[in-house]
């Protein structure tokens, strides 16, 4: 037991539980606070989102709408994680997802591309953003958070003008994929059928998954990933080693915003969402892929649960009792996560004092 | 033209009231990114009392409001200070985290009160119509506001709080060395509560300030759309000397301001750029200023590092 | 004078114990200083010092034992605790806030305010000039600590003290950044203020300094109290001995240098410093050859780290020209260096050296992980290999390390550390080896083991530029000695023929030839 708990791995795992127990019990307080008749059924709501439903088969087509979602949520994450081990913070990766997003639908809607150009035009939009952050921190030393900001908003502007443009004239939102370019639309390859005929739920799977292990592969086993943490741990000794630092941060934040990129793509070309271009905030899925990068303690396989969770009590925010709450608690829920990560070293470090204890007292005996 | 004057006056007022903020927190050797949650939250703070004090007085209600959004901005920001000196958090995850949540709970909040007014109400807006104009004085068509007053007396206590006083001096060590700080007998821990707290008084002062700029009405779900990140940009640009914050806060003032009066000036409508444009106009400047200015940065020292008592 | 204190001892300090996680860093130390003397603390680096003085100054609070000021106990649980008490200290690496002036420096903590703490310098600004004249220390109270001499800075931290009115002073390592007329002037600074009534504890390692200026000297090792005895009655051997445990060998042996090709050619290389404006080296001319090694001496900051920056790569010169082995390597990058036979042990092994979070295999790889017995050629590791070679490595130059090749390198001894880092630069078999400061912080120990590498890399037909800022090691280990000052070289010294004197002269810019090609 006592071998278990001192697993580095084990230890991550123990803490982001914490994180999100806490978190869900501050959520519940919030509810409480506004209303306490409702505010246990509701919380059970958002943790239970698609089991809300009795029904087997719109259970399985709630749960395939959160998988559509958590896809690029995923890749967020990833893109978060992946510049983080590089010691970069790229919050840019909000802003990355909506040039990913107005590439994929400008392509579809205005060209009529299929869906493979599409997504790869919107992994070259996110990678061109992420390339201008990674410029600016090499070159001109500008922090990359606040580059990124910037970056976000300006996006967001333009890709609200330039998706003007192929919007439907009497509302806000763009076209109607499968309506427009039906052959933009990701194929399902039958996973549809898994999730009673949801056609939201499409190759974006299994790429997503491919593209976790890839990262993780990449990372751990090969020559870039040993020179991008070494650059990230400690980027004097990287230089010394004759590491090209300047190509390695602009590449590290070229990768994470082609992976942001891609993330907006699978989405939208499910077509289960449309972009609304009077948006005057930037879509948050972006800044969720923090919460999901350190709630998975920072291991490209963690993204893929932590994000599903996020995912899952993101959705479950629609099912709190709107009459007296609003679905933002789930927002305020995965915030606090997010500041309760911060203190995930704190929480390992009391773990292993706690255990070091144990052991001497034995040895005391 | 006046208008042009007026708004780049009260958008100056904003940013260099958030960025002073900043920079005292960095001279204390704190980054705070989280001054844009701070600012939701003072907003929130400062309209819950101009929605609600029934007072004819434009003194009391100005004097209350702006109590309200120091004292929410200071609150909120000992997020920051319990996570960042006391548990060695990762500041940069931490401010992002308390800007998410700001606005979130703040949604929250205010659509759980309006609901709770009025069950058919579901939106996240807070009017102060009335109590805007107490904060306007209105000269031959120029909109005075207070704010632009308040924000002058800011710099000036600043810059004599920074350089003519023990607070500063030791406050500013802290930023620079904690070490040597802490060898003459100085707390580290309380002079960097001190710069944290004091960031959020200035950033909840600053984010009511902003949603008094133009409107008398405020969609929390909107967050205060990057202007904690801009104040952190005319941080830097003015190379955390309050003096030269105040001309940065300027420059990205009139930016800003063009968004909202260019349809006065023939020569702008002319040219016939999406509004768009002038959103982004802000952003873009920042985004060049930064990579002109961050080369040669003078940042505090030991901005970002956690102080551990132990390491020397 | 000590007719009026309540006991004969200042300070005493009785039985400290402290503990570390793992180690003891004081165990059952006791200490005591008498009314105006001065009061050597001898020991290695590691020995605990630092620790005992940490625990004085209310840095730390020792676990055991008792302090007592004039007789009486007393508690002392944070600098300002030591303050009241009169205890100042003169830190090893100075505690100054570099944009503040030197008048901010010395009131910060004691500043005197008037109404809602608003600062009124000027009653300071003339008792700090007051306190440099009567003790000789000259300083321009406005000046910026960053712009002035690390002399002058030792001097701010003195006035530090004497402004508090401090009755016990306590200095770490002073001299180690200072030239030998510098400690001269120190000493004599030290006797003045021990004269004048003041206490004051020494902390060095050098012999011949305490022997100078000591009037007793208490000795620590491995964290132990060995003894307490007067400087009068001892000789240098004796207090070696105490310090290591056993008689040790100053002296490096080797045999006289057998000086071949130019491996290593510097013409006319001017470095820009990061500090300040003007260069940091200035129009220096070199060579070293096979089968010697040259010694760059001089005083911490005369431009010794540009110069091995601009060599090594990792700052682009100005002007000048680097030939290795005949090649223009000017403009290589610093991988293009290293492939072709450079090897560098930087100065600092944990900013530079090592990646403190990686593995000690990872580490043993930074220099060669590119090389196909590393990399395969689709970019995977070849993990299997770097554990063997690691492992090899590790054998081969004795590196310890609790968990062998998977030990993180941040868990590691200092010692061990540069072990790995001079088993990892060595191994790659290079033609010129550049250590800068290889030594530093190490025990007598390490440092003998260093210095045999050295000289078997030069007997093996290397040629080695060593940086030193150590006396004992720029007499010792080379063959040739430039010294450099303020960016230039201004001498060259044959170490079988020169002093430490005329090397301080040198070093201090007191002296200088021409050396147009060295």
């Amino acid at each position: 037991m006592r071998k278990v708990l001192k697993n580095e791995a084990v230890q991550a795992f123990i803490a982001s539980v914490i994180c999100i127990l806490l978190g869900i019990l501050i959520g519940y307080i919030v509810l409480l606070f506004i209303n306490p008749a409702g505010a246990g059924e509701s919380i059970v709501n958002v943790i239970k989102n698609f089991f809300t439903w009795s029904r087997p088969a719109s259970q399985m087509k709630q749960l395939g709408n959160t998988l559509a979602k958590t896809m690029p949520l995923i890749l967020c994450s990833l893109s978060i994680l992946f510049s983080y081990k590089v010691g970069l913070f790229n919050i840019g990766t909000a802003g990355q997802y909506v040039a990913g997003a107005c590439a994929s639908l400008y392509a579809a809607l205005a060209w009529g591309w299929g869906w493979l150009p599409c997504v790869l035009f919107a992994v070259f939009a996110g990678a061109f953003l992420g390339t201008i952050t990674g410029l600016l921190k090499a070159y001109c030393n500008v922090n990359e958070v606040i580059s990124g900001i910037m970056l976000n908003w300006i996006s967001l502007y333009l890709t609200n003008t330039l998706l003007t443009n192929v919007k439907e004239t009497a509302s806000p939102y763009t076209l109607y994929l499968d309506k427009t370019n039906p052959k933009a639309l990701l194929p399902t390859l039958g996973l549809d059928t898994l999730f009673n005929k949801n056609a939201n739920v499409t190759i974006a799977v299994p790429i997503t998954i491919l593209a976790a292990f890839a990262v993780w592969i990449i990372l751990s086993k090969t020559k870039l990933g040993y020179e991008l943490k070494a650059t990230g741990n400690n980027k004097n000794a990287a230089k010394y080693a004759g590491m090209a630092q300047n190509r390695n941060i602009i590449m590290t934040l070229a990768i994470s915003g082609a992976l942001a990129g891609l993330a907006a793509a699978l989405l939208y070309l499910t077509g289960y969402m449309r972009w609304e271009c009077t948006q005057s905030s930037v879509p948050s899925m972006g800044f969720n892929g923090i919460a999901a990068a350190f709630l998975g303690g920072l291991h490209p396989l963690g993204a893929i649960f932590s994000s599903f969770f996020i995912q899952h009590i993101t959705d479950g925010g629609q099912y709190v009792n709107t009459n007296f709450y609003s679905s933002q608690i789930s927002d305020v829920i995965s915030s606090v996560i997010i500041y309760l990560c911060g203190f995930v070293l704190f929480i390992k470090l009391t773990m292993k004092k706690i255990l070091a204890n144990k052991e001497e007292k034995k040895g005391a005996k | 033209m006046l208008l042009l004057i007026q708004y780049t006056l009260i958008f100056a007022s904003v940013l260099l009231l958030v960025a002073l903020g900043g920079c005292i927190s960095e001279h204390s050797g704190v980054i705070n990114l989280g001054l844009e949650g701070i600012m939701v939250v003072g907003a929130l703070g400062g309209a819950l009392v101009m929605s609600s004090l029934g007072t004819s007085s434009a003194f009391v209600m100005v004097l209350v409001a702006m109590l309200a959004a120091i004292l929410a901005g200071m609150l909120y920001s000992c997020l920051l200070g319990v996570a960042a000196i006391h548990f060695k958090a990762d500041q940069t995850l931490v401010g992002t985290a308390m800007n998410l949540l700001a606005t979130a709970a703040a949604t929250v909040f205010v659509k759980a009160m309006n609901t709770a007014a009025n069950p058919d109400n579901h939106s996240s807006e807070i009017e102060y119509i009335s109590a805007r104009k107490m904060f306007i004085v209105n000269i031959n068509g120029f909109e005075f506001n207070w704010f632009m007053l308040v924000a002058v007396i800011a710099v000036v206590l600043v810059y004599f709080l920074l350089y003519k006083n023990r607070l500063g001096l030791r406050l500013m060590a802290c930023g620079e060395h904690p070490q040597a700080a802490a060898s003459v007998g100085v707390s580290v821990y309380k002079m960097r509560w001190t710069g944290v707290l004091m960031s959020g008084a200035l950033g909840g002062l600053g984010g009511l300030c902003y949603i008094l700029a133009g409107v008398s009405v405020w969609k929390f779900e909107n967050g205060v759309a990057g202007f904690g990140f801009l104040a952190l940009a005319v941080m830097i640009f003015g190379q955390w000397k309050p003096t030269r914050i105040a001309l940065a806060a300027l420059i990205f003032g009139l930016f800003r301001a063009l968004s909202n009066t260019y349809t006065g000036f023939p020569f702008l409508v002319s040219l016939n750029l999406p509004g768009n444009v002038y959103n982004m106009m802000p952003y873009i400047v920042c985004l060049i200023v930064l990579a002109f200015t961050s080369k040669a940065s003078r940042a505090p020292k030991a901005e970002g590092i956690p102080y551990d008592k132990g390491s020397r | 004078m000590s007719g009026t204190h309540a006991s004969e001892y200042a300070i005493e300090m009785l039985h400290i114990t402290k503990r570390f996680p793992g180690i003891i860093a004081n165990d059952d130390v006791t200490l005591q200083l008498r009314h105006g003397e001065i009061h050597a603390l001898l020991g290695e680096n590691g020995a605990g010092k630092s620790t005992l003085m940490s625990v004085l100054f209310g840095l730390y609070q020792a676990e055991e034992g008792t302090i007592k000021k004039d007789g009486k106990e007393v508690k002392i649980n944070n600098p300002n605790d030591a303050n009241a008490l009169g205890i100042g200290m003169v830190h090893q690496h100075f505690k100054l806030v570099e944009c503040f002036t030197v008048l901010d420096n010395i009131i910060m903590g004691v500043e005197p305010v008037g109404a809602l703490g608003f600062l009124q310098k000027k009653q300071a600004r003339e008792k700090v000039l007051e306190l440099s004249r009567k003790y000789g220390l000259q300083v321009d109270p406005d000046a910026k600590i960053e712009d002035i001499t690390v002399g002058m800075q030792q001097r701010t931290e003195i006035l530090k003290m004497l402004y508090r009115d401090n009755e016990i002073l306590i200095f770490d390592e002073p001299t180690a950044v200072l030239t030998p007329q510098e400690i001269e002037e120190l000493m004599q600074i030290m006797r003045n203020l021990a004269a004048e009534g003041k206490s004051i504890l020494f902390i060095s390692h050098k012999l011949a300094e305490i022997m100078a200026v000591a009037d007793r000297c208490s000795v620590l090792r491995k964290g132990k109290y060995i003894g307490t005895v007067e400087t009068k009655d001892t000789t240098m051997e004796e207090l070696s001995a105490m310090m290591v445990g056993r008689n040790v060998n100053f002296h490096v042996e080797k045999k006289p240098a057998v000086p071949g090709d130019v491996v290593l050619e510097v013409s006319h290389m001017t470095v820009a410093s990061k500090v300040h404006n003007n260069n940091a080296v200035k129009d220096v001319s070199f060579k070293v050859r096979r089968g010697e090694i040259v010694c760059i001496a001089g005083i911490d900051g005369n431009g010794q780290s540009e110069l091995v920056y601009g060599i090594t790569g990792l700052e682009p010169l100005v002007s000048g020209s680097i030939l290795m082995d005949g090649k223009d390597i000017t403009k290589s990058s610093i991988r293009k260096r290293s492939v072709s036979g450079m090897s560098h042990i930087p100065e600092d092994r944990h900013k530079h050296g090592l990646v403190l979070d990686y593995s000690l295999e990872y580490n043993m790889i930074l220099q060669t992980y590119f090389e196909s017995r590393f990399t395969k050629k689709i970019g995977f590791l070849r993990r299997k290999n770097i554990r063997e070679y690691s492992d090899k490595l590790i054998e081969q130059y004795d590196v310890r390390s609790g968990q062998g090749s998977l030990t993180t390198a941040r868990s590691m001894s200092g010692g061990n550390q540069q072990k790995a880092i001079i088993a990892r630069e060595i191994d790659k078999d290079p033609e010129v080896l550049v250590a800068v400061q290889p030594t530093r912080g190490l025990d007598v120990g390490a440092i003998e083991y260093i210095h045999k590498q050295l000289v078997a890399q030069r007997d093996a037909g290397k040629a080695v530029l060593l940086i030193s800022l150590e006396l004992d090691e720029v007499m010792d280990v080379p063959d040739r000695i430039l010294v450099m000052y303020e960016g230039e070289i201004v001498g060259e010294l044959d170490p079988k023929q020169t002093t430490q004197e005329e090397l301080g002269l040198y070093m201090a810019g007191a002296k200088r030839d021409e050396v147009k090609d060295a």
